[in-house]
């Protein structure tokens, strides 16, 4: 089991510091905005001028969990399923407009994706394993499996988590490309884990992802049954997608919003409820965009 | 693999034996400034010439290549549970790039080409070439990720969660990129010389390079041989800079140290190091200072063999573990081209020409990218 020792969400809901992100959720909607904390708090003055919203949602989503852990990662995992986007368009407008070779290079090296988690290992000091994966809506699980790896070799002591930012540009692109009626969101989450049980008892039991899905429900199934369970024992299903399963569904995009690693969210929204509810099971299932699904598997091991 | 040096393994190592470099100057539009290592074909000679069915961006097009290569042989079965872990710095952004032009012109465009962009799409689009389904990852962290990828892919078998997995990278050469290290300034205008005290910096290459690992449980049922043993691998941070290495290679030093632990090796157990070796002033000194804190004076034989394909980027650790590959196959040592005076602050001098009928044992091959982020692999002949 990887326990959950910290999560920490900056999301278009009150989701940062709070208690419990499933109080007071708004479902998204067009008027809906980021709820940036006091980044002043997290980041240096100069350093917030040029970071961007990824930047700046994961280095204090992830220093928010070190606060709470109060002891530095073995190992940092994150997931990013479009990146660094500002940045990224910032230098394409770059080389599309200035003549001559003098480049600014800043937008350049904020642009790739494990500036992130770069960014992160830099501003904490950080020289351990520092990993970033990037699978569409999967990056979240594939960040948690490689964080759950960590912990198998000895890690104790892992950040796990995601960022992903919404620009003006990606919403042009929805008409032709993206199905959502809303405006795409922008949301991160970071996580310590642990094998080691300490004051909270949320843990992650298993993690899996899988390409090419036919049949959702008999991939569920094969997942729970490799945990030596079956439906019937899940308290409570966060899932993107109106699928069909008996038992209690929360549509976790209806809060996230649209981003392609909101299935992190999703996970919190899980940890949240668990809290509340000892000995239960939830089950996070993320089958954004095409044939992709990622399942989590959560519990409350207070027993 | 594929790179500037070949279009296959074959062609590699007959180039590799031939001691001539493939960088020239660029012969395309974003490219001919500069010298590069570049792979003379267009996307649709790439697709014909290969048989190539599914449709995609330059880099998972060279992604496609080398992972059908590495995986010819090789059968997908329901027992063996196979995946593909692909590192990418671009994905497609070569795609993007033309469609953004396009639209900053004024010039219609078709948003739906974007859909090609995702690094992760670039990985899916491989695995859909191959046949492939279930476990598929992406690992982006710029120069390190083909190294990072297999290091993941060796974690995975280790655990028991895959019996075989594709793993390596690709990048292909795009006019971001190509800004992007101007903008840095760390190109040099001549030919590349990686730990020459003359280096000014790096040529760019493209390319792909992957291997397929597999679980010696698994090859009782593929009746396969191994051609060689990943025994080692690491990731560390250097935490120094966004983009420069630190001066005494910390990460570097943290992360081969880690890797011979791993594969439960001393030092001197290593008889060649394929460097990272990029050329520029900062990487070969901070990597220099960092082997002979790890060797503590003793070197083994060293060489980068970027001067032969360009800096690959995302692809480099892929393509240098299977040159690493070829050194043990045919107790070769291929050598570190344009080099002709030491760093004079550290006086190491690499290989310089081929040298056959060397006992390789184990290589270790080192692959960093920015973020400070370094890997070391340890492949150890059977």
């Amino acid at each position: 089991m990887f326990y959950i020792h910290a999560i920490s969400s900056i999301t278009h809901q009150n989701s940062f510091r709070s208690e419990d992100v499933n109080e007071n959720l708004e479902p998204i909607s067009e008027e809906s905005v980021l709820k940036s904390p006091d980044y002043k708090e997290y980041i240096s003055p100069v350093a917030l001028r040029r970071l961007s919203p990824v930047l700046r949602m994961g280095i204090a989503a992830a220093k928010e969990c070190e606060k709470e852990v109060g002891k530095p990662f073995d190992a940092i995992s994150v997931g990013t399923a479009l990146g660094c986007l500002t940045d990224t368009e910032k230098f394409l407008k770059v080389i599309n407009t200035v003549e001559g070779d003098v480049l600014s290079p800043t937008s350049f090296i904020q642009s790739t994706h494990n500036t992130i988690a770069g960014q992160i290992s830099l501003d904490l000091g950080n020289h351990s394993y520092n990993m970033t994966h990037t699978q569409n809506n999967l990056s979240f699980e594939m960040a948690l499996i490689d964080g759950m790896l960590c912990c198998k070799e000895g890690a104790e002591n892992v950040l796990v988590g995601t960022a992903d930012e919404a620009i003006e540009f990606l919403n042009s692109l929805k008409p032709s490309i993206f199905l959502a009626e809303s405006n795409l969101t922008s949301g991160a989450t970071f996580m310590a884990i642990s094998p080691v049980k300490k004051a909270s008892s949320v843990a992650v039991l298993d993690c899996s992802t899988h390409f090419g899905t036919v049949d959702l429900k008999q991939e569920i199934e094969i997942f729970l049954a490799k945990n030596d369970l079956g439906l019937a024992t899940i308290s409570r299903i966060f899932t993107n997608t109106d699928i069909d399963l008996v038992g209690e569904k929360i549509l976790y995009e209806d809060f996230s919003g649209l981003y392609f690693s909101s299935a992190a969210f999703g996970t919190h929204m899980a940890h949240d409820w668990l809290q509340k509810n000892p000995n239960k099971y939830a089950l996070v299932v993320n089958t954004g965009c095409s044939k992709n699904t990622g399942l989590i598997l959560l519990k409350n091991d207070q027993a | 693999m594929i790179s500037s040096i070949g279009k296959n393994v074959e062609e590699t190592y007959a180039t590799l034996l031939t001691e001539k470099s493939a960088i020239q100057q660029g012969k395309k539009k974003h490219t001919e400034r500069f010298k590069v290592g570049e792979i003379h074909s267009s996307n649709a000679e790439l697709m014909q010439t290969f048989g190539l069915k599914t449709v995609g961006s330059r880099t998972a097009l060279l992604g496609m290549i080398a992972a059908k290569e590495a995986f010819a042989g090789h059968e997908f079965r329901s027992d063996v549970r196979t995946g593909l872990i692909s590192g990418t710095s671009v994905g497609g952004m070569d795609v993007s790039e033309e469609e953004y032009k396009t639209e900053y012109n004024g010039e219609k465009s078709n948003p739906v080409m974007y859909l090609h962009h995702p690094s992760g799409t670039t990985t899916e689009q491989i695995a859909t070439e191959l046949g492939l389904t279930g476990f598929v990852n992406t690992i982006s962290t710029a120069c390190s990720s083909a190294a990072n990828a297999i290091m993941m892919g060796a974690r995975m078998i280790r655990t028991g969660q895959l019996d075989r997995v594709i793993v390596g990278g690709t990048d292909c050469m795009t006019n971001f990129t190509i800004s992007g290290f101007r903008s840095l300034m760390i190109f040099d205008t001549d030919f590349c010389r990686p730990f020459d005290e003359s280096r000014k910096g790096l040529n760019l290459g493209e390319g792909a390079g992957f291997l397929v690992i597999e679980s010696a449980e698994s090859m009782k049922k593929t009746n396969k041989q191994a051609l060689a043993k990943l025994s080692g691998w690491s990731n560390a941070s250097d935490a120094f800079h966004q983009t420069a290495s630190s001066p005494e290679g910390f990460g570097a030093v943290l992360a081969m140290r880690k890797a011979l632990q791993v594969a439960n090796l001393q030092p001197e157990e290593i008889d060649y190091i394929n460097a990272h070796g990029t050329a520029t002033p900062n990487n070969d000194l901070s990597e220099s200072k960092a082997f002979l804190t790890v060797f503590d004076g003793k070197v083994p034989a060293f060489s980068s063999t970027k001067a032969y394909t360009g800096h690959t980027l995302a692809a480099c650790g892929g393509i240098e573990a299977v040159i690493a590959l070829l050194s043990i196959q045919h107790r070769t040592l291929f050598p570190n081209l344009n080099h002709v005076t030491p760093i004079e602050e550290t006086g190491l001098t690499p290989v310089k020409t081929v040298q056959e009928n060397v006992d390789i044992q184990h290589v270790l091959s080192n692959s960093f990218g920015f973020g400070g982020n370094n890997s070391t692999l340890i492949i150890s002949k059977i």
